[in-house]
């Protein structure tokens, strides 16, 4: 029910007096309503404030202002473009672009009620980490990172970050503290205000509601709190914060038939995840200069990615580890879904990263050259099948011829457009990087 | 690959959350203001339902009690909110305010309340004074430690409450009850309360003024300007 605009009507922009009508009430918060409009020949959606919530947030309007000057951190966010404001009102409103209805919330993916793959949701925690550091970079923090502002595409977990009107110049005091249970430790306590290093908090758990489905510092200790009211949450999450799984401290378990979802993610992923989450929740949790920083998350969202399998017998997706594969003697973990032991895809390791060549694998130029470091936008490498023999192979995507040598010694070259089989020990040098190929 | 088979696990975990309306069907009810208070309560609930989905550490269950000559449960099982419809009510009789207030005391008793939860939401609608014995229903509440804790929302409908018992039922004075002198004040008030106080016990919010306050379970967000249609009951 909207209750501050009507359909219809013509508001203006602050830059250049454009009109704007509103043309649908789209939904509604504490802080005002957003309604979609049309600007010119495009489609936009606003959001346009309570008289009320303008006496509680004083800062608001500068912080837009400031918002709109710099632009957007990237095009993941929906960002404020312009001020708007209607006659015969005292309060404002702002432009913004319009989410496309194939992103959904976090919420609904938390609720149970989207099912991204692994892989989607890797991709979105590389979206986000990218995402907050370019935010970070132009000296902005966003102050209240938390599942009820991010939007994700759950075919391919592209990702958008809505609720800009927090942003604010790192540093700046201000009416946003954050979302309980989202706030460093020492914003809950009333210590600091929000940073950067308080948003590098946020996302960690964010990050970490995304692949265990739960919260870091919930475990027993929640479960012997009646009403989780401010005054409980500031304890579990401000003064007495403990990790679930701080592998020196035992007293705060996820206690199984009640907190089920952590125990069952958290063996399925590589060691690495667990080690860097791990130091988030322990060093991180204590001191702010020990926090995951964004360029950690993107390396461990793409290892991730890299490192998915598809089980033989179900489909499902499960993770290639190689630190606990040389630890049991070349065991694999059963398959989390059907329980049999997935088969090893071919497998390319370049530099450090092993990265899996399953039915579906691309090679992008964040694989084979140094200097283009995650840049996904245009694959270089494809796996496919020989419809004659049925061999799989690498196809050259790129316009860069590569060299492959075989193990016996022999050279080919490998033209664009042109696919090379892979068996075991064959090592393609495809221009500024090097590959060896891995079976079995 | 089905859908269920992409991530093992479910949901996120949820901790219940009631809301209780407690709603004023006296004689002086009758006529335009029991019909607004329907309308504002249907009006209310598909934000009230879409609020409840954005939060989904939070099981939103919904009851209404009515009073008037003595007090009933109109629906006394705790019900999601999906499900949840109004049932609209009739208006007669006398204001047995303190009887509604016992009654729900019985109800935030462990059990048949869950042990864990969320704060519950109480929001107690009245337009005017009680006829039973009020403190004796207000101590009911607040012996039990989920009225203790519960957000007590107080809706005065018209301008011939008295807000005295609805400010002590709220129970501190930093907050005071929410005067609508018309169905559209009644309207906001409704959806204020079933929306941003709702979603103030699910996720909290403090900002520097409000996380100080010691009386406050959780902070909760300014109420929206009400009357700026003038008394026209």
């Amino acid at each position: 029910m909207s209750q501050l605009l009507k359909i219809g009507q013509m508001i203006f922009t602050d830059s250049s007096d454009t009109p704007c009508e509103v043309e649908k009430f789209l939904g509604d918060g504490g802080q005002g309503e957003v309604y979609q409009a049309r600007l010119g020949n495009s489609h936009v959606a606003i959001k346009w404030y309570f008289p009320h919530y303008l006496k509680e947030d004083p800062e608001l309007r500068e912080r837009l202002e400031m918002a709109i000057k710099r632009g957007a951190p990237t095009d993941r966010f929906l960002w404020p473009q312009d001020m708007v404001s209607a006659t015969g009102t005292a309060t404002f409103g702002y432009v913004m672009p319009l989410r496309e209805p194939r992103f959904k919330s976090l919420n609904d993916m938390m609720a149970g009620r989207i099912h991204p793959t692994f892989r989607a949701v890797a991709t979105a925690g590389f979206e986000l980490a990218h995402s907050y550091s370019q935010l970070h970079a132009k000296g902005l923090c966003y102050k209240d990172i938390s599942f009820g502002n991010v939007f994700l595409d759950p075919q391919n977990g592209e990702i958008r970050v809505c609720d800009n009107d927090n942003v604010d110049v790192n540093g700046a005091i201000g009416a946003i503290g954050g979302t309980q249970g989202f706030m460093a430790p020492e914003v809950e306590r009333q210590e600091a205000a929000p940073t950067t290093q308080t948003d590098l908090h946020s996302l960690a758990v964010l990050l970490f509601y995304m692949f265990m489905m739960h919260h870091p510092l919930s475990g027993k200790r929640e479960l012997e709190i009646h009403c989780f009211d401010m005054a409980a949450k500031r304890k579990l999450y401000g003064t007495h914060p403990l990790f679930i799984f701080d592998p020196n401290d035992n007293g705060n378990p996820p206690v199984p038939g009640e907190q089920d979802n952590p125990l069952t993610f958290w063996p399925l992923y590589p060691q690495a995840l667990r080690n860097l989450f791990t130091r988030a929740f322990t060093d991180g949790l204590h001191d702010p200069n020990k926090r995951i920083r964004e360029d950690e998350w993107k390396k461990m969202m793409v290892r991730l990615r890299d490192s998915i399998i598809y089980c033989g017998s179900c489909g499902s997706e499960n993770f290639y580890d190689g630190e606990a594969l040389k630890a049991s003697g070349s065991q694999l973990r059963a398959c989390w879904n059907c329980g049999k032991e997935p088969k090893l895809p071919p497998r390319i390791r370049i530099g450090g990263e092993v990265i899996m060549l399953n039915h579906d694998a691309m090679l992008y130029p964040h694989h084979l050259e140094q200097d283009k470091k995650y840049d996904f936008a245009r694959p270089l490498a494809t796996v496919n099948r020989n419809p004659n023999d049925g061999r799989w192979g690498l196809k050259n995507l790129g316009n860069d011829k590569w060299t492959a040598t075989y193990p016996d010694g022999r050279i080919v070259d490998v033209e664009s457009g042109k696919t090379v089989p892979i068996p075991t020990g064959i090592k393609i040098n495809f221009g500024k990087a090097e590959g060896e190929i891995r079976l079995g | 690959m089905s859908d269920e088979l992409k991530r093992p696990g479910g949901p996120i975990a949820s901790r219940p959350l009631h809301f209780i309306w407690i709603a004023d069907c006296s004689g002086s009810m009758s006529g335009e203001k029991i019909h607004a208070l329907n309308y504002a309560v249907q009006e209310a609930l598909p934000g009230m339902r879409d609020a409840a989905k954005d939060h989904p550490e939070s099981k939103v269950l919904v009851r209404a009690i009515k009073f008037s000559d003595g007090a009933q449960w109109i629906l006394a099982q705790p019900t999601p909110v999906d499900d949840y419809q109004w049932t609209d009510l009739h208006a007669d009789g006398v204001t047995d305010m303190g009887k509604a207030l016992t009654m729900v005391a019985e109800q935030l008793k462990v059990p048949p309340m869950d042990a864990r939860g969320l704060p519950p939401v109480l929001v107690l609608l009245s337009d005017g004074e009680p006829t039973d014995n009020f403190a004796a229903g207000l101590k009911a509440l607040m012996d039990q430690p989920w009225g203790q804790k519960a957000i007590r929302i107080a809706i005065a409908i018209g301008g011939d409450a008295n807000l005295e018992p609805l400010q002590k039922f709220i129970g501190h004075t930093e907050r005071k009850p929410l005067q609508a002198n018309n169905p559209d004040a009644l309207v906001k008030a409704i959806k204020w309360s079933s929306t941003v106080v709702m979603k103030s016990s699910a996720a909290s919010r403090p900002t520097s003024d409000s996380s100080s306050s010691p009386t406050s379970t959780v902070p909760i967000p300014e109420p929206p300007v009400l009357n700026d249609g003038g008394d026209v009951w």
